[in-house]
């Protein structure tokens, strides 16, 4: 019975999680050979798309400079281990022969879109990032910033950062339970959505991921993983879900104009 | 004895109320505050005004304070601004594990950089106590301990090498700005949110203008020809803030912080502004002592009693935050929660001042 409801939930899963990818182009024939991600995390969670800009820096240098911003960055590069790199570059120098990662991590937790989005451009200016990973939108639903400016402020920053030859991953709301019927936080969602679809730009479906997890796992009889959000574990699936975007979109072919 | 309400203290109450306001993101009354209309905030006149009013500590060049006693009361404050923010930045933990706890949302407890608290406990409250773990919004407090920590050595400098004070502050900012310098986080890796290495020319600034000779008495001197200068300044700033006309920061040559705007490092285009700001609005002063003067006495409290506002403000500030998420943060709740928060602060400075009175000091 056990073994069938974990045989249920690796189902679910990955069903869940391909869903959450919502791919908007095929992948390319060259792309690398990915690791399977941790069983907890599922099959794949990102949206495969084309970084330009990092596989430019990649064929130039064999270096990719990952600059995080938003609120809880450290969520999206992995548990931090005292005297241990991100695990994000970790994997990515694993999945990638020969890859040189730095990351620089700029994130303020708590931290609005709009505030985020004015320190964006400095640190832009400053740290010259190949590719920015946004974490954005769960402290702006709980700030009740309204949707049109949230929209604004990101689908404008988004494309500053193209403008500026930065490629952007956008790192999408959490999933809590507590936040299915909240009507702000689902609104904010949607447009979260909508300006990954607007501008092309790559969307981890966290709360995708996270929402038929939680239910699988439910309707198995374990507990409800309402803390999953908030785990390290689940902090390394957010490091291989974003690692593994980046690693096809290195290799993925741009979209025909 | 109390101060009678003065310009230092009636400025410092307006910049405790909009801290509080600015603290609360999404908040109504944010738009309303100067922030809107500066390169600069409340955190460059909060952190000037502590430096002028180091030069009330330090005391008239006439009747100078003996420096053993100087040190001592430095120190002392120093550590009574530490163990506030050690208080405060508890306080706000358990607000955040509160709200997750009675709402059933632990992302509560990722706000603010307090992730690390419940995940890392053991390291990161050796950081918390170190300073070098600080909460969102709970990250002026520990600047405001290192400006306190040195002190000393400005009002010693003051008095021994007097015309080495500026240059040596303008130096130190500089070398910030172009190696950089930062002060790093731990136990997750960051930087400082204020810089000490480039703020302490703002709080150095505040404590040389005080002064009745050096750079001080010039300004005192020359003040409306300064304002004249300072005018266009403050009016292009204001243009250039209000309708976003601010260079690309990409296109900046190097060393780029010179250039930027940028508030970790309190870059020259946010203290230029912030000092032109500082010259021309502080002629209002006088008219507006003649023209309210209870809402002089109504800032004036507050400013008087800085720290204790200070403090009790953060953590409204942040209550503000949750009465925003969970009651849907909408323009009555808004006027609701900054009515009663202001009259809180009152309150505050209210009773400080009270217990002063009974126990003498």
């Amino acid at each position: 019975m056990r073994h069938a409801a974990a045989a249920l939930i690796t189902l679910a899963t990955a069903v869940a999680l391909s869903w959450a990818a919502c791919a908007q182009s095929a992948p390319d024939k060259r792309e690398p050979d990915l690791p399977p991600l941790a069983k907890q995390c599922g099959e794949t969670s990102a949206r495969e798309m084309a970084l330009p800009n990092s596989a430019r820096a990649l064929a130039k240098d064999k270096k990719l400079k990952i600059m995080a911003i938003g609120a809880s960055s450290a969520s999206i590069l992995g548990g931090m281990r005292e005297g241990h790199p991100p695990l994000l570059e970790q994997l990515l120098e694993r999945m990638v022969a020969g890859l040189d990662v730095e990351i620089i991590n700029r994130g303020v937790s708590g931290e609005l879109a709009g505030d985020a989005a004015k320190r964006l451009k400095v640190e832009v200016a400053l740290n010259q990032p190949d590719v920015v990973l946004w974490q954005v939108g769960t402290n702006d639903a709980f700030a009740q910033v309204p949707v049109e400016d949230f929209q604004e402020t990101v689908g404008e920053m988004v494309r500053w950062l193209r403008q500026h030859n930065v490629d952007v991953i956008l790192v999408g709301l959490h999933y809590m339970k507590s936040l299915v019927k909240d009507v702000h936080y689902q609104a904010m969602r949607a447009s979260l959505q909508h300006i990954a679809n607007a501008e092309n730009v790559p969307r981890i479906g966290r709360y995708e991921a996270m929402e038929v997890i939680a239910r699988t796992m439910r309707e198995s009889g374990r507990r409800d993983p309402g803390d999953f959000g908030s785990t390290e574990a689940a902090y390394d699936c957010m490091a291989q879900y974003v690692a593994r975007a980046i690693a096809v979109g290195l290799f993925a072919k741009l979209p025909k104009p | 004895m109390r101060r009678t309400p003065n310009a230092v203290d009636f400025w410092r109450g307006y910049a405790l109320i909009t801290i509080f306001i600015n603290h609360i993101p999404g908040i109504y009354f944010e738009r309303l505050t100067h922030r809107n209309l500066s390169f600069s905030d409340s955190a460059e006149l909060f952190v000037f005004l502590a430096g002028w009013s180091l030069g009330y500590l330090v005391g008239g060049n006439d009747a100078p304070k003996s420096t053993t006693r100087l040190m001592l009361r430095l120190g002392a404050r120093a550590f009574q601004i530490y163990a506030a923010q050690i208080l405060i930045s508890s306080i706000a933990i358990a607000i955040l594990a509160t709200t997750a706890y009675l709402t059933d949302n632990q992302l509560i407890l990722e706000w603010h950089n307090a992730a690390a608290v419940f995940l890392d406990p053991a390291l990161t409250h050796i950081g918390l106590v170190l300073l070098t773990h600080q909460l969102g919004y709970f990250d002026i407090l520990p600047l405001y301990v290192v400006l306190m920590v040195i002190a000393p050595l400005i009002a010693l400098i003051y008095r021994f090498a007097r015309p080495l004070l500026l240059p040596l502050s303008l130096a130190i900012y500089l070398a910030a700005l172009i190696v950089p310098i930062t002060v790093p986080t731990w136990p997750v890796p960051g930087q400082w949110f204020f810089n000490p290495f480039a703020w302490q020319l703002i709080f150095v600034l505040g404590f040389a203008l005080s002064r009745d000779d050096g750079v001080g008495g010039f300004v005192q001197r020359h003040i409306n020809v300064i304002r004249l200068v300072a005018l266009p300044i403050l009016v292009l700033g204001t243009v250039v803030v209000v309708f976003s006309l601010f260079p690309d920061p990409t296109l900046f040559p190097e060393p780029k912080l010179l250039f930027l705007n940028g508030k970790t490092f309190l870059t020259p285009v946010r203290l230029l502004h912030f000092l032109a700001l500082a010259a021309v609005v502080s002629i209002t002063y006088p008219y507006i002592a003649r023209s309210v003067p209870w809402l002089v006495a109504f800032l004036s409290v507050l400013g008087r009693n800085s720290l204790n506002v200070f403090c009790v403000g953060s953590v409204l500030s942040l209550l503000g935050q949750v009465v925003r998420y969970l009651y849907s943060g909408s323009f009555g709740v808004d006027t609701a929660f900054v009515v009663a928060g202001i009259a809180l602060l009152w309150l505050t400075a209210w009773v400080s001042e009270w217990r002063q009175q009974q126990t003498g000091a």
